[in-house]
């Protein structure tokens, strides 16, 4: 294991980033902790968060996930995907709009099922699944907008300037919707064990969470047909995470927790993305070893 | 902190101010305007605290009170000698200079294990947590066989180093510094087809005249026509031009290295300030350093996950 440790380490290095991993057999409680412990800052990976607090209000019968929801292009939450990009008004089911927040990340959407539910209730979830140290402060609208304006005049270009990316508070897990690993990893496994809500909407949350379309990180690690990867991604200047599930046909599942910083502001890193995948297929691979 | 004993302090203050701070519902906390408008000031009140119990600190620690800085090993004698020079004219009385040569990773160790009070890094690198002083860029040329086609220009296209090997430090040293090189040098149009690690001044230069391979090396570590007369150069193949090695400037100076001073967030007092003065104005002085440029087009990809 502390052979794994420090390859994990080594990994993060040298692909230019400082790496935080905690990585869960679903089903034994073993564990891989690399900072698991650490503050980091969620970004779109509180999408989880959001996405299990609107089905476990489905299943408490609070809400109907086929109810329609109009979504009118002025005043939405700006974003390069999904609903974000669109430019015509749409009228989407709850359900939908998860599903477009989980597989590509739509801020739009998840603005919209946060105006439904509430932050409040969602940090009503996170706590009462133990996650101590999770909590959101803003919705995703706001927090673009913080950037926005800790950024200045220079726009998304001024991103590149290492003195902006100090002063985001984006960035600062102190000032912003945040988390821990261990508490991500804790989340994933009460949603495969059918602990945070009933059986069937479990199910549901496990599909969208299946339908993610982003290749370059968690999933990267695991080029393997016949192994089921499940997660979300979030991203920021010089932040890139993903936590999600690994299932493997002998019935070993593993819930994933990875957030990273980037030394270099650069908005295209591939190495940094694959890093992800990397770190946790080596988790993954210790979690395994007999 | 807690709910109960954290709505106890909040009424005590707002008692205490006679302003109310926060409008509270059953289900809602929200600061009011007149909160809003204390805000400001008091994260300027808690930054000047830090700073006043971070100068306590050191002068708590120390009989006299010190200042634990470092500096990367790639600077010229020179420029540390004015560094120097120019803190202690700021005239910070009783206060004791604790100098280290250090790499960027071990000064970003050394801030978060509190055993470090001020250093100057490489850029990029990850600045969570850091306060920055201005950021300077000294640019790179490039050291040529005397011999080479491209010896013979003023300035040298990336492009024209097409075919020649890279000569560079080792990638463990600072992976993020080496990637952003190569990547500005593809995006430049040279990608080297093989890079050969190496750092020591007379290895570096020995494969520049054997080897088909180039190496990059900073301008203020090279004079054109005075090679070799500035002492205290050290580590640097471009020190020396009599031996079939020239040094000429890249087409567009695309290549720098780029450093800044940098200390923990909240923890920056007097002698970090005239510390990070020194360095800067040392850097600009001494070794042609210039303001960080402009930075280029950026194209955010759907990826990303953010538009502003």
């Amino acid at each position: 294991m502390t052979d794994a440790l420090a390859r994990i380490h080594a990994a993060f290095a040298d692909a230019g980033v400082t790496g935080r991993l905690h990585a869960v057999d679903i089903d034994t409680g073993a564990q891989v902790d690399a900072g698991a412990d650490q503050p980091v800052c969620t970004a779109s990976v509180h999408k989880l968060c959001l996405l299990v607090t609107l089905y476990g209000q489905a299943a408490e019968g609070g809400l109907d996930l086929t109810e329609q929801v109009e979504c009118p292009p002025a005043g939405r939450t700006t974003g390069p995907t999904g609903l974000a990009a669109m430019l015509d008004g749409a009228r989407l089911s709850l359900r939908d709009l998860a599903y477009l927040m989980m597989s590509v990340s739509d801020n739009a959407a998840a603005d919209l099922l946060l105006a439904r539910v509430g932050l409040d209730a969602v940090n009503r979830t996170t706590a009462r699944l133990g996650l101590t140290r999770t909590l959101a402060v803003h919705t995703f609208g706001e927090l673009l907008a913080t950037i926005k304006e800790d950024a200045g005049p220079g726009g998304a270009r001024a991103l590149a300037d290492p003195h902006v990316v100090a002063r985001l508070r984006a960035l600062d897990p102190e000032r912003t919707n945040r988390s821990t690993p261990r508490d991500m990893t804790r989340l994933l496994g009460a949603v495969w064990r059918d602990e945070a809500c009933t059986p069937e909407h479990g199910a549901a949350i496990r599909r969208v969470l299946g339908l993610q379309v982003w290749p370059h990180r968690l999933a990267s690690g695991f080029p393997f047909d016949d192994v089921h990867v499940a997660g979300k991604t979030g991203s920021l200047p010089t932040v890139r995470n993903e936590v999600g599930v690994v299932e493997y046909p002998d019935g070993g599942r593993y819930a994933v927790a990875v957030f990273t910083r980037t030394a270099r502001t650069s908005a295209l890193q591939p190495a940094a993305d694959a890093v992800i995948g990397t770190a946790a297929r080596l988790a993954v691979d210790a979690l395994r070893a007999p | 902190m807690a709910q109960p004993p954290l709505s106890q302090r909040i009424q005590r203050l707002e008692k205490h101010l006679g302003v109310r701070l926060f409008d509270r519902t059953s289900r809602q906390v929200a600061l009011t305007e007149a909160g809003a408008l204390l805000l400001t000031e008091a994260r300027e009140v808690l930054a000047r605290s830090e700073a006043f119990m971070a100068t306590a600190r050191r002068i708590r620690d120390g009989e006299t009170g010190l200042l634990r800085a470092a500096l990367p090993p790639d600077l010229s004698g020179e420029t540390v000698a004015a560094l120097l020079a120019g803190f202690t004219r700021a005239g910070l009385h009783g206060l004791e200079l604790e100098l280290h040569e250090q790499s960027t990773a071990q000064q970003l160790k050394g801030f978060a294990a509190h055993e470090l009070d001020v250093g100057l890094i490489h850029h990029p690198c990850d600045v969570s947590g850091l306060e920055l002083g201005p950021v300077l860029r000294r640019e790179l040329g490039v050291l040529l066989p005397r011999g080479g086609a491209a010896a013979g220009l003023d300035e040298v296209p990336l492009a024209s180093l097409t075919g020649y090997d890279l000569i560079l430090f080792p990638r463990a040293g600072a992976p993020a510094v080496y990637d952003d090189l190569l990547t500005t040098c593809a995006r430049n149009g040279y990608t080297p087809p093989a890079v050969r690690h190496a750092q020591g001044t007379s290895f570096v230069r020995g494969l520049v005249l054997s080897a088909e391979a180039v190496a990059f090396s900073p301008r203020d570590t090279h004079r054109q026509g005075g090679g070799g007369s500035r002492g205290g150069t050290d580590g640097d193949p471009a020190r020396d031009t009599d031996d079939g090695v020239v040094w000429r400037p890249l087409t567009g100076a695309p290549l720098a290295l780029r450093h800044s001073v940098a200390w923990p967030a909240g923890r920056g007092d007097a002698a970090v300030a005239a510390f990070a003065e020194a360095a800067t104005h040392a850097l600009r002085a001494t070794a042609g350093a210039t303001p960080d440029l402009p930075v280029r087009p950026l194209h955010l990809r759907p990826a990303s996950e953010y538009w502003l």
